[in-house]
């Protein structure tokens, strides 16, 4: 019998009534609780990692179940199934990213959770303890660096510096680099050309490789060093015949037009700088500290390798970006995102952490762990010495969040070989880049809002 | 029941005994039997049917709404453009040239690997010793994974450390650039060439066909070997030609070897590769998973998928003349 209005409320209504409150409430307080929760653990849940392989191994997904009693399952990483698995509402629980380019792009477009309340919480990642390298994971709907922490880092480098070996320098009856002092992009490039070494049209020794981690990212990087800005202030749009621009991209084209290192018109088979520098048929190779994981485990290498600080370009600013940042994020839609943050800290702070900052592949993104970093040979002792100077000239060069680093790259890829080959000016390629690059971005504005 | 009764239940059409509910006891088996026919027609096909929907249509729908679209899988903005990617597409140059490059790949392409293929297939027809040796080893290359192949041929072909340019240097010529231009539509050539034992291995089916008293008539005749080779196998393996014409076509302008033959493995190498090696399929890949454009590269596969339809067409319009059916004609009647 349905009450009349205006009618006292029953016995049996009112304890209805007030379960059934009571039941809301709790459930809306465990949903508070739910989204930060640092403390729970995630004991006995199953967390989706969406990786690479280098990423994770099954050792340390062994080691997740037997520390944090968390099952890893992890997929391989792919855009087209990461998207794919979001669309379907089904998204992996942490996510591989490259930082200084991924972080804008997907937190423009709200698919990352806000980690700022997690930080806040934690005893692992402390806020104060965290390398700034971690604010490329940083975007505040309108530039990188600033606002909430959607990610972190699991490891940088300043991937301007580069590695040479001083066998092939003195073979070829070349100076060494100095120390502590950067060398200019054009003695850089001076060097490269006095190292390479060819034999019936092969290369047997590259002079140096300067490719960093995206093409998009050493353009943004050498701009910045020549002291400008390949991006407007709003990111919507890239102008590379800026007087900065125009020179770093003329400096790119002529190390490609050179053949003196791997390049899009040159490609190396091996696909990075690795097992080339490590066969001795590299002198000079782009990459920061993290290569000397590779480095210094080969005994024969380690002592003839020397790490130099990132050049600079006559009269420019020095600077010494960090261009991956490499790291993880939680889909804002992820089902488990305690779980996923549990083993986010283990990753990040715990023994993972530790054992990659002990490896030397790369510099830990918490300063506590500094003390870890190799330093018991003199190589390495002298590498840190490099390194830790290096850090003052630590900047973040902000990426466009209306395209993908991918994007951009292609669309180079198909007008640079022309420049690099001879067939097309500096001036040419700058116009024709600007013209397709901002058709992306434009494209890509419209689709952020 | 009496005979009467029997005759008139017999007399009334079967409209009327499914009205009644009563059937002849004669008509029951075949009714059933002819369902029985049917449910195992659909049971049978409904694994593929099912699949077909759902891996085929489905997917195809999928793509043609998408190329209404500007959708890229994960902005919240995207807008419908009507015919606007269609129109887009007239003006890309870039299109134009990769399908102009695509109809020439095809078109080399596929009479080089029927020929090899059909070369091979007439060597190792013959009684020679070790023949089954030698088909196995022919055959090989073609069950390597497309991957492999590429690899394989990125490690033989590379500038500075491949064994190609190895024997070139090793007799004094300079070594080439074979996975640039304009060396590395070569390549792609020999990569194609390399499965030939594919098309062998059907080739010899239908050569071991053909009937063996017409070589023998055709001999004593007085033919040449050529002869009879052009006059009674060729048009004996018409129908195999012709299949294998219509699914290398189909094959050639869907191929994404030039991928795995470029050092730069990314999705955003594709648009490095060398300019000749710029397949229709790689303006596709690169449209979708390097640019994000999944609307405009959904328009461009509809569109590839129409072309096939037409070129496919006009294969069996063309040929039908010329293809000779070795069936029992009283078996169409």
């Amino acid at each position: 019998m349905r009450p009349e209005d205006g009618a006292p409320v029953s016995r049996r209504r009112f304890l209805s009534l007030s379960a059934a409150g009571a039941a809301t409430g709790a459930a809306a307080l465990s949903g508070c609780a739910l989204q930060v929760s640092t403390g729970v653990s995630g004991r006995g849940e199953t967390v989706t990692v969406m990786a690479k392989p280098d990423d994770i191994s099954p050792d340390l997904i062994r080691q997740a179940q037997k520390d944090i009693g968390v099952k890893i399952v992890t997929v391989r990483y792919d855009l087209t199934k990461l998207i794919g698995m979001m669309t379907n509402g089904n998204p992996p629980d942490l996510v591989r990213g490259v930082g200084a380019v991924d972080a804008p792009y997907f937190a423009a477009r709200d698919v990352m959770e806000n980690l700022d309340p997690y930080f806040a919480r934690s005893s692992v990642l402390e806020l104060d303890d965290l390398d700034p390298v971690n604010d490329l994971w940083r975007y505040d709907g309108r530039t990188q660096g600033k606002g909430p922490r959607y990610g972190m880092a699991k490891d940088f480098s300043q991937d301007s510096m580069f590695w040479y070996n001083t066998a092939l320098f003195d073979q070829a009856g070349v100076d060494h680099p100095p120390e502590l002092e950067p060398v200019t992009f054009e003695e850089w490039l001076e060097t490269a050309k006095r190292l390479t070494r060819r034999k019936n049209g092969q290369t047997t020794v590259f002079g140096g490789s300067y490719n960093g981690v995206l093409t998009p990212n050493v353009l943004a990087s050498l701009t910045a060093a020549a002291g400008g800005s390949l991006f407007n202030d709003d990111f919507s749009r890239i102008d590379f015949t800026t007087p900065e621009a125009r020179k770093a991209l003329a400096w790119y084209i002529e190390y490609g037009r050179t053949r003196v290192g791997p390049s899009i018109v040159q490609p190396d088979p091996n696909a990075w700088d690795g097992p080339t520098y490590q066969a001795g048929r590299m002198a000079m190779s782009g990459n920061g500290y993290w290569l000397g994981g590779l480095i210094n485990a080969d005994k024969k290498l380690a002592p003839v390798s020397r790490l130099a600080p990132a050049p600079v370009f006559q009269g420019g600013p020095r600077i010494s970006p960090c261009q991956a940042g490499t790291g993880f994020w939680i889909p804002r839609t992820s089902r488990h995102k305690d779980a996923a943050w549990r083993v986010f800290e283990w990753f990040f702070g715990e023994a993972p952490a530790k054992g990659r900052a002990s490896g030397g592949w790369g510099i830990p993104t918490l300063k506590s762990l500094r003390p870890l970093m190799p330093a018991q040979e003199d190589y390495q002792r002298r590498e840190l010495t490099v390194q830790n100077a290096e850090l003052k000239h630590f900047s973040v060069i902000a990426f466009t969040p209306y395209a993908t680093a991918d994007s951009l790259y292609a669309l180079f890829n198909e007008i640079a070989p022309a420049a690099m080959n001879g067939r097309m000016s500096v001036d040419t390629l700058a116009g024709r880049l600007n013209a397709t690059m901002n058709e992306q971005l434009k494209r890509g504005k419209e689709q952020v809002g | 029941m009496t005979a009467d009764q029997i005759s008139s239940v017999a007399r009334r059409p079967a409209g009327a005994a499914r009205k009644t509910g009563r059937v002849r006891a004669a008509d029951r088996p075949r009714t059933s039997m002819t369902a029985r026919r049917h449910r195992a027609f659909y049971l049978f096909t409904s694994p593929w049917i099912i699949g077909f929907l759902l891996l085929t249509v489905v997917p195809m729908a999928y793509a043609l709404w998408l190329s209404f679209t500007t959708y890229d899988g994960i902005s919240p903005n995207w807008r419908y453009v009507g015919l606007g990617n269609y129109s887009e597409l007239l003006t890309d140059s870039r299109t134009w040239d990769s399908l102009g490059r695509t109809g020439l790949f095809a078109a080399t392409s596929v009479p080089l690997s029927i020929i090899a293929g059909l070369g091979l297939a007439v060597l190792v027809n013959r009684p020679i010793k070790a023949r089954g040796l030698f088909r196995t080893l022919l055959y090989l290359p073609a069950v390597v994974p497309p991957v492999g192949v590429g690899l394989a041929f990125k490690a033989l072909f590379d500038q500075n450390s491949g064994a190609a340019n190895g024997v070139l240097t090793l007799f004094g010529f300079d070594a080439l650039g074979w996975l640039a231009d304009p060396y590395a539509r070569y390549v792609l050539l020999m990569s194609v060439l390399w499965a030939a034992g594919n098309i062998m291995i059907i080739s010899l089916a239908g050569l071991q066909d053909v009937p063996r008293e017409l070589h023998e008539a055709a001999r004593i005749d007085g033919a040449s070997a050529w002869r009879t080779f052009r006059s009674v196998t060729v048009p004996l393996l018409s129908p195999v030609l012709l299949f294998q014409t219509v699914t290398g076509v189909i094959a050639s302008v869907q191929t994404i070897m030039p991928l795995l033959l470029t050092p730069d493995g990314t999705t955003a190498g594709v648009t490095a590769l060398p300019q000749s090696n710029y397949l229709y399929m790689m303006h596709v890949f690169g449209q979708y998973f390097a640019l994000g454009r999944y609307g405009y590269a959904s328009a461009l596969l509809w569109v590839l998928f129409v072309l096939i339809l037409i070129v496919t067409g006009l294969i069996f319009r063309f040929t039908s003349g010329v293809v000779f059916y070795n069936v029992d004609p009283e078996a169409k009647k």
